[in-house]
């Protein structure tokens, strides 16, 4: 079986609207962090939440690890695929410990209740996440970037083979920003697919194995950094003109920084 | 205070009030200990009192509905401020309560009265049958329709439901101001509608307290299959999805458990308003906001509400003492009125 999360000509409309996202395709590989960029309104976070099963395509398909993402019961989808969203719609008034717990639902059992199997979970989530000193904090209490550490813990929590992250630095100061994406290296590193949606091309270029670009919901290109941040390829798709540098990584791999100049 | 002790607490608090209740009624005063054994000379456990054996079972009857109708009113309004994530959310947004009295008045109406003076007289043996089935049927109805006009593609839209409730529960008050106003002509009939809208938890029979007893069984059945659930939903709707929660699966549970639990209550007991909001309140502020704490606890704490009131007030004004739905209207209104001026930020806010 291979071990992936795959993308197959998937468009995706609101209802009555025109497809916000329009036979894009993609795959996101166990072990390796892929960036999604784009412009505004290219259909990036609906993408994302049609990944995570929490949409319906109307035409495509989405397989993780070789099964329909369509075909998973809720809980099932839960231990395989977790989404850390941008913001929650409302803070609850829970303890740091208790909310994380919330990433173990599609492992509990019939009664809901919770074992020590799911506590040494949590535990784990909040130590890899580097948040266990917060455990007992309440949420609403919490910095940004621990807010947004505090998420992935969530999800690390659900113990599933790919993350789904959107937007995660959007708020965070460039410290923050740096931590978060050296978690979701990390992360990676330590065997799960990591897919982001973000803004920030620089991040993007600095952690990614792959970045996928994205405009009028469909792949303009995929590949690695140094092949898809250039000139000839971000110029068009955001109407802006860029200066470049680049340095090389550990790896030895090119990274292009890239700094948005002027409008067209 | 942690869920444990408060629970030992509601329930001290509720067995004494019940049994101070088997002592005081509008009428006779019998004492504690009469009253005690009077309601186990019921299970057989006790010889029957001389003199006010029949007295004492009546006041069973009517702290049996007291308790059931407090339970339900306030799982109903816990279960409905969970699912629509909001503090004001409350039995009647949903049309249960007005569909209810439409159903009963409709009841009374046709019968041609309804009240103390048919279970005395027993003129009309169906007569609380009847009145409470119509009442379920009102509810039951209003609630599907509001429930229905607010689903889409399989999904129920809580904005939609709020809006749909308020219109569903206009349409309901203009036609029972129509029963009453063509009722007026007839003395019997305009009090029987009036006693039904004020409330009423005296004279029910032991089938309206076993319908009462088996909804609110059935309801709160449902608790451990949606209080995590709920917790879950205090984040956003999409975000429980994705922690693996069937959304649409407890969004229908939690609704159709509330609307029953609240239905039965006001098809036995008359419109009893506030508990379902204020109950679960307070339960919320002196414990934990979560679901599993709260839905429980609201079994013990509405019934130590509504007896409570009624035990107060009876003590107080004896034969002279109002209306459950008054008292709790009295109490409620204000409550009601705290917590918006509380919320006033957010209300601007949105």
């Amino acid at each position: 079986m291979v071990k992936q999360l795959k993308c197959e000509g998937v468009t995706y409309s609101y209802p009555g609207g025109a497809p916000v996202v329009d036979g894009a395709s993609l795959t996101v590989e166990r072990g390796e962090l892929l960036c999604i960029i784009g412009p505004n309104g290219a259909g990036k976070s609906t993408l994302l939440k049609s990944m995570a099963g929490l949409l319906s395509v109307d035409e495509g398909a989405i397989m993780v690890d070789g099964l329909a993402v369509s075909s998973l019961g809720p809980r099932e989808r839960a231990r395989t695929l977790a989404l850390v969203p941008q913001f929650l719609d409302a803070i609850p008034p829970l303890s740091v410990g208790n909310f994380v717990m919330g990433g173990r639902y599609g492992h509990l059992d019939s009664w809901r209740r919770a074992d020590s199997a799911d506590c040494e979970a949590v535990t784990g989530a909040l130590l890899a996440a580097h948040v266990a000193e917060l455990g007992e904090r309440l949420l609403g209490e919490l910095s940004g970037g621990q807010r947004q550490r505090v998420l992935i813990a969530r999800a690390l929590a659900q113990a599933a083979g790919y993350l789904l992250v959107d937007e995660p630095t959007s708020s965070l100061d460039p410290e923050h920003q740096l931590g978060v994406f050296s978690l979701l290296k990390e992360l990676a590193e330590s065997g799960r697919g990591v897919c982001v949606v973000t803004h920030d091309l620089n991040l993007a270029s600095q952690f990614a194995d792959k970045v996928a670009l994205m405009q009028s919901g469909g792949f303009v290109g995929i590949g690695t950094p140094a092949e898809l941040l250039t000139a000839e390829v971000l110029e068009p798709v955001y109407g802006a003109h860029f200066r470049f540098d680049s340095w090389s990584s550990a790896d030895d791999e090119e990274r292009p920084v890239v700094v948005p100049w002027a409008l067209q | 205070m942690s869920a444990r002790p408060l629970a030992i607490l509601l329930t001290l608090l509720l067995a004494g009030i019940l049994v101070a209740s088997l002592g005081v009624g509008s009428t006779e005063v019998v004492g504690v200990a009469d009253g005690v054994r009077g309601a186990l000379a019921m299970l057989g456990l006790a010889e029957p009192l001389e003199q006010y054996q029949v007295l004492v079972e009546l006041r069973v009857t009517r702290l049996l509905a007291t308790v059931g109708v407090g339970a339900a009113l306030a799982l109903s309004g816990a279960l409905l401020q969970g699912v629509f994530r909001n503090d004001l959310a409350s039995p009647a947004i949903i049309g249960v309560s007005s569909g209810a009295g439409l159903g009963a008045s409709l009841a009374i109406l046709v019968i041609g009265g309804y009240g103390p003076r048919f279970m005395i007289e027993n003129a009309v043996g169906f007569g609380p049958v009847a009145v409470t089935a119509s009442a379920l049927v009102g509810a039951a109805s209003c609630a599907w329709l509001v429930t229905t006009l607010s689903t889409a593609n399989g999904r129920i839209s809580v904005p939609m439901l709020l809006l749909v409730g308020i219109a569903v529960n206009a349409i309901a008050a203009g036609l029972l101001a129509a029963i009453q106003s063509w009722a007026l002509r007839d003395f019997d009939v305009s009090q029987a509608l009036f006693s039904w809208v004020f409330g009423r938890l005296e004279d029910r029979s032991s089938f309206q307290v076993g319908l009462l007893w088996s909804g609110l069984v059935a309801s709160a059945l449902v608790i451990p299959f949606v209080a995590l659930e709920l917790d879950l939903f205090a984040t956003g709707e999409e975000d429980a999805r994705s922690l693996g929660v069937n959304t649409s699966r407890v969004k229908l549970l939690t609704i159709l458990a509330a609307s029953a639990a609240a239905a039965i209550a006001v098809s036995v007991a008359g419109q009893i308003s506030f508990i379902g909001l204020v109950v679960p309140h307070v339960v919320r502020r002196i414990t934990s906001a979560s679901h599993r704490a709260v839905l429980p606890l609201c079994l013990l704490a509405g019934p130590v509400f509504l007896a409570g009131t009624e035990l107060v007030q009876r003590s107080l004004l004896g034969g002279a003492h109002l209306q459950p739905g008054v008292t709790m209207s009295l109490l409620g209104g204000p409550f009601f009125l705290f917590l918006l001026v509380r919320h006033r930020r957010e209300l601007r806010a949105w």
